[in-house]
C-alpha cells in the first residue's frame, strides 16, 4: 500500500511542482503604449524578468509579487511577445499581442516610371499603411489616390485597405508631361510622377529642300496619333537610293523635326522610318 | 707570354660575339640589306614597320622624299586614337602580282591583332629596281585636312539620375528601357548554328542592350547558351533598330528542340551626337574574290570618332533577315571625312540578298 | 534489500516517465524546413510558375537564416534573405540578446503559406503563415521557457536581384484574411 502511494504520489507531486505560478496581462496592446503585468503565486523576494518579441530581448531583476512594467518602448514593434518571471526555481510566462497604432505613414508604390499616353489601366499604384513605428497597420484604413495630369482635371477614388495595403489601376493620360500620383491617409502622404510620353510617330512625312545648292531632307513636326510631339532624341533613319547606291542617315529629332543633307546624283528615291514605323517616299531629281 | 692570356680572352670574346649575331640572324639582315628580290623589298620594309623603326623603314623607300614619316605610320600603325593605334603587326603574307625587270607589283595581307579581335588589311605595292636593290614605292596620298570652322553640337544628350539608398522603399527607380526582338532567324551554317535578326529600342530613352540565347534540347534542358557580344549596336536611342547576331559554335540543328531569346537592357547616359553617315553602300567582290559590303562613313559632327564599328543586317526577298555581318574600321572618322569600310559576307548568302541595312557604332578614346 | 532497490527503480521510472509527458515527444532537427505555398486565391496578379517555386524557397531559407542569426547573435546572417522592416527589427534583437545575453531560439517545423496578395507590376507580395514552431528562451545555459506553438504571421515580401526578400514579418493574434 505505502509503495502504491509513493509510486503515484511522487510523480504527481513532480508534476505539480513543474506547474508555473502564473504572471497575467492584457492579450493585446497597442504599439508604444505600457503594459502591467500582473505576478500572482510566485513568492517573494527578487525574481528575473524576460521579456522578448520583435525586436526585444531583454531581462531585468524584479520584486517578485509587484506588478511588472513594461515600458511602451519596448512595445513598439508589433507582434507577439513573450514575458517570463523566474524566481530562481521555476518560471511562469504569459504572452500578449501588440497591435499597430494608429496610422503615420504611407508607403507608395507606382509603376511604370515611364508610360505612353492613352494607354488603358498602365499605371498601377500600391499604398501600404505604416503607422509611427513602422508597423503595418491591419486595420481597414482608406486611402485617397488622386491622379493629377499635366493638363486637365485631377482623378480622385478612395479605396479600404485589406490587411494595410490597398491599390489602384489607372489609365495614362492623353496628353505627354508628368502626372502627379499621390495616396494620403489623414495627414500621411506620399507622391510619385510619372512621365506619359508620346507613343509611335504617326504620319510621318518628309519634305525635300534645297538650299544654297545642296539638298535636306526634313520630316515635318513629328507627332502621335493625339497629336503629341514624339520625343527629341528619337532616332529618324533616312535612306536614300541613286546611282551611286544607297546611303543611310540616323538622325534624331531635334525640336520636334529631323534634318539631314544629302547630296544627289541624278534621280533619287528616298524613304523614312522611326523605329517601326515608315513614311512617306519622296522622287527627286539633283540638280546640276 | 704575358700577353698571351688576354690575347686568348679577347680572340674568344670576339668568336663569341660573331656567333650569336650569326645566330640571332645578323648574317640574313646583312643579305637582305641589298633587297635583291622584290618579295625581299617589301619583307624588309614590313619587317622594320613591324618593329616600329620607322626611320628606318622611310629609308628603305623608292620615294621616301616624298613620304612623310608621319604619314607612313598613320598609315601602318594608325593615328587619332583608331583601333591600328592599339594594334601589333602580327606577321603579313605577300604574293606577287606583276613582275619585269625594272618593276614588280605585290599584294601584301597584313595582320593585326587588336583587342577586338584579328584585323586584315590587304594592299597592293609598286616595286621598282634601283641599282642594285630593289624599293617599294609606298602611296602617296595627300591626307585630307579638315578646315578650322564651328560646329555646333546641339543634340540631345541623356543624364541619369538613380534612387538613393536613403531613399523610402516605395521610391520608384527609373525603369530599365523598354526594348524588344523584332525578328529572330536560326540558321544552320557549316559548322555552327547562328542566330540573326533585329532588335529595336521602344522606349524614350538611351538603353544598353544585350541579346542572348538559349539553345533547348527536346527534353526542355538547356543545349548552350551564347549572347551577341559585339554583333550588335550596343548603345540604341530612341527608336533605334539595331542587327544582332549569335554564333553557337559546332552545334547541329537536329540537337535542338527550341531557341528561348533574352534580350537585357540598361538605362544609360548618353548622346545623339555624332550623326554618321552611310554612304554608297553596295555588294561587290573583292580584290580576294569575297562578297563585301562596301560603303563610306561620314562623320558629321565635330568630334573624332576614334573607333567606328559598323554592323550590316541583310534581307532577302521577304524582308527576313538572312544575314548579320560587323567589321570594326581601322581608320578614325574626322569630322566631314568620308571614310571606306568593307564588311564581308558568305558567299553562299550574297546571291539571296534583297536588301541590306547598315548599323554605326561607335568607341571613342576620350568618352564624355 | 532487493525489494527496496525494485521499489525505487519503479518510482523513479514512474517520474522519468511524467517528466516526459510534459515534453513535447518530437524535436524537429532544425534542418528541414517544410514549406507549403497556396496561392489559389491571390490577386490581383496571378503568381508566376518560377515565382511560386521561388518564394517557396527563399521564405524557408529566410527562416533558416533567422533561426540561425537569433541561434548564433549574428546580424550579418539575415543578409541573405532580409530587408527593410524585418530586417532591421531583427538586427534590434539581436543587439538586445547580446546585451542582455538571453536568446531566442526557434525550431521550425513547417509554415502552410497562403498568397493573399500579389501587386500589378509584380513587385511585393503578402502571405499569410501558419507556422509550427518551437521557441525557447534561453538566459546562458538555462531554458527559461519553452512551448510548441503554431503562430500566424503576415508576412510582406518583395523581389530582390535574384531572390525574393522578406520586407516585413509581423505575428498576429488572429487569423488573416485575404
Amino acid at each position: 500500500m505505502r509503495l502504491l502511494l509513493a509510486s503515484v504520489l511522487i510523480p504527481f507531486s513532480l508534476l505539480i511542482c513543474g506547474a508555473a505560478a502564473e504572471l497575467r496581462g492584457p492579450a493585446q496592446v497597442t504599439a508604444g503604449n505600457p503594459v502591467s503585468l500582473a505576478s500572482t503565486g510566485t513568492g517573494s523576494g527578487k525574481g528575473t524578468f524576460y521579456l522578448t518579441g520583435p525586436g526585444q530581448a531583454s531581462k531585468r531583476t524584479v520584486t517578485l509579487g509587484d506588478e511588472i512594467q513594461v515600458h511602451g518602448d519596448e512595445v513598439e514593434h508589433a507582434g507577439r511577445y513573450t514575458a517570463v518571471v523566474c524566481d530562481g526555481r521555476k518560471c511562469a510566462a504569459t504572452h500578449f499581442f501588440v497591435r499597430a497604432a494608429e496610422p503615420a505613414k504611407v508607403s507608395l508604390l507606382v509603376h511604370p516610371s515611364r508610360v505612353r499616353v492613352a494607354q488603358p489601366n498602365a499605371i498601377s499604384a500600391v499604398a501600404f499603411v505604416f503607422d509611427k513605428f513602422r508597423n503595418l497597420v491591419l486595420s481597414p484604413a482608406q486611402v485617397d489616390f488622386k491622379a493629377s495630369p499635366k493638363q486637365g482635371p485631377a482623378v480622385s477614388q478612395t479605396r479600404p485597405t485589406q490587411n494595410g495595403v490597398t491599390w489602384i489601376r489607372l489609365t495614362s493620360a492623353t496628353k505627354e508631361g508628368p502626372a502627379k500620383i499621390g495616396a494620403s491617409l489623414g495627414k500621411a502622404s506620399e507622391l510619385r510622377v510619372v512621365q506619359q510620353v508620346a507613343s509611335e510617330a504617326c504620319n510621318l512625312r518628309i519634305k525635300p529642300e534645297w538650299n544654297a545648292g545642296k539638298f535636306f531632307v526634313e520630316t515635318e513636326p513629328v507627332r502621335d496619333c493625339n497629336g503629341n510631339a514624339v520625343s527629341d532624341g528619337t532616332v529618324v533613319s533616312f535612306t536614300k537610293v541613286d546611282a551611286s547606291g544607297k546611303t543611310t542617315v540616323d538622325a534624331p529629332i531635334k525640336r520636334g523635326v529631323a534634318r539631314v543633307e544629302m547630296p544627289i546624283k541624278g534621280s533619287a528615291k528616298i524613304l523614312v522610318a522611326s523605329g517601326v514605323v515608315t513614311g512617306n517616299e519622296l522622287s527627286v531629281e539633283g540638280r546640276q | 707570354m704575358k700577353y698571351f692570356v688576354p690575347l686568348l680572352i679577347t680572340a674568344a670574346t670576339v668568336v663569341l660575339i660573331a656567333i650569336a649575331w650569326v645566330n640571332s640572324g645578323g648574317m640574313e639582315r646583312e643579305r637582305m640589306r641589298s633587297s635583291r628580290t622584290p618579295e625581299e623589298a617589301v619583307r624588309l620594309l614590313l619587317t622594320q614597320a613591324q618593329a616600329r623603326n620607322w626611320d628606318r623603314a622611310r629609308a628603305l623607300l623608292a620615294n621616301s622624299s616624298d613620304v612623310e614619316k608621319s604619314a607612313l605610320i598613320a598609315d601602318l600603325a594608325g593615328s587619332n586614337g583608331s583601333l591600328l593605334t592599339f594594334a601589333n603587326l602580327e606577321n603579313f603574307d605577300l604574293w606577287p602580282l606583276h613582275k619585269t625587270d625594272r618593276e614588280a607589283s605585290m599584294r601584301v595581307k597584313l595582320h593585326y591583332s587588336t583587342a577586338v579581335g584579328p584585323l586584315e588589311d590587304v594592299r597592293d605595292l609598286k616595286v621598282l629596281h634601283e641599282g642594285e636593290a630593289w624599293r617599294v614605292v609606298w602611296p602617296t596620298t595627300t591626307a585630307t585636312k579638315v578646315a578650322p570652322q564651328v560646329i555646333p553640337v546641339n543634340y540631345l544628350r541623356w543624364d541619369i539620375i538613380n534612387r538613393g539608398a536613403e531613399d523610402d522603399w516605395g521610391v520608384q527607380n527609373v525603369d530599365s528601357p523598354q526594348v524588344r526582338i523584332l525578328s529572330m532567324n536560326a540558321l544552320q551554317r557549316l559548322d555552327r548554328i547562328v542566330i540573326v535578326g533585329e532588335v529595336v529600342n521602344e522606349d524614350t530613352v538611351p538603353a544598353y542592350v544585350n541579346v542572348g540565347a538559349t539553345l533547348l534540347r527536346p527534353d526542355g534542358s538547356t543545349f548552350a547558351q551564347e549572347s551577341s557580344f559585339d554583333k550588335v549596336s550596343h548603345t540604341l536611342l530612341p527608336k533605334q533598330v539595331s542587327p544582332y547576331r549569335i554564333d553557337f559554335p559546332e552545334a547541329r540543328m537536329n540537337q535542338v528542340k527550341s531557341v528561348r531569346m533574352d534580350v537585357k537592357s540598361l538605362l544609360v547616359a548618353a548622346s545623339a551626337d555624332p550623326v554618321i553617315e552611310v554612304s554608297d553602300q553596295r555588294l561587290q567582290t573583292d580584290a580576294l574574290g569575297k562578297k563585301v559590303l562596301l560603303g563610306q562613313l561620314l562623320n558629321q559632327s565635330g568630334q573624332v570618332v576614334n573607333i567606328p564599328h559598323v554592323v550590316a543586317a541583310y534581307y532577302d526577298d521577304s524582308g527576313k533577315v538572312i544575314w548579320v555581318s560587323d567589321g570594326y574600321v581601322d581608320q578614325a572618322l574626322l569630322p566631314q571625312i568620308p571614310v571606306p569600310f568593307a564588311v564581308d559576307l558568305p558567299d553562299d548568302v550574297a546571291p539571296k540578298v534583297h536588301n541590306y541595312h547598315v548599323s554605326v557604332n561607335y568607341f571613342n578614346v576620350n568618352r564624355s | 534489500m532487493m525489494r527496496l532497490a525494485f521499489n525505487v527503480l519503479i518510482i523513479l521510472a514512474l517520474a522519468v516517465g511524467a517528466y516526459f509527458a510534459l515534453r513535447p515527444a518530437v524535436m524537429a532537427d532544425g534542418s528541414a524546413r517544410k514549406v507549403e505555398l497556396n496561392a489559389e486565391n491571390l490577386g490581383p496578379r496571378s503568381i508566376e510558375d518560377l515565382t511560386e517555386k521561388s518564394i517557396t524557397r527563399d521564405y524557408g531559407l529566410a527562416w533558416q537564416t533567422m533561426a540561425a542569426a537569433l541561434r548564433e547573435n549574428r546580424r550579418e546572417l539575415l543578409d541573405g534573405y532580409f530587408t527593410g522592416i524585418a530586417k532591421a527589427t531583427l538586427a534590434e534583437q539581436i543587439a538586445d540578446q547580446k546585451n542582455s545575453g538571453i536568446r531566442v531560439r526557434y525550431t521550425d517545423q513547417g509554415h502552410k503559406l497562403e498568397a493573399v496578395f500579389y501587386s500589378p507590376s509584380g513587385d511585393a507580395m503578402q502571405l499569410r503563415d501558419r507556422a509550427q514552431l518551437e521557441v525557447e528562451i534561453v538566459d546562458g545555459d538555462k531554458v527559461v521557457q519553452r512551448e510548441d506553438v503554431t503562430l500566424n504571421y503576415l508576412v510582406l515580401m518583395t523581389p530582390g536581384a535574384d531572390r525574393w526578400l522578406v520586407r516585413d514579418l509581423q505575428t498576429t493574434a488572429a487569423e488573416v484574411r485575404p
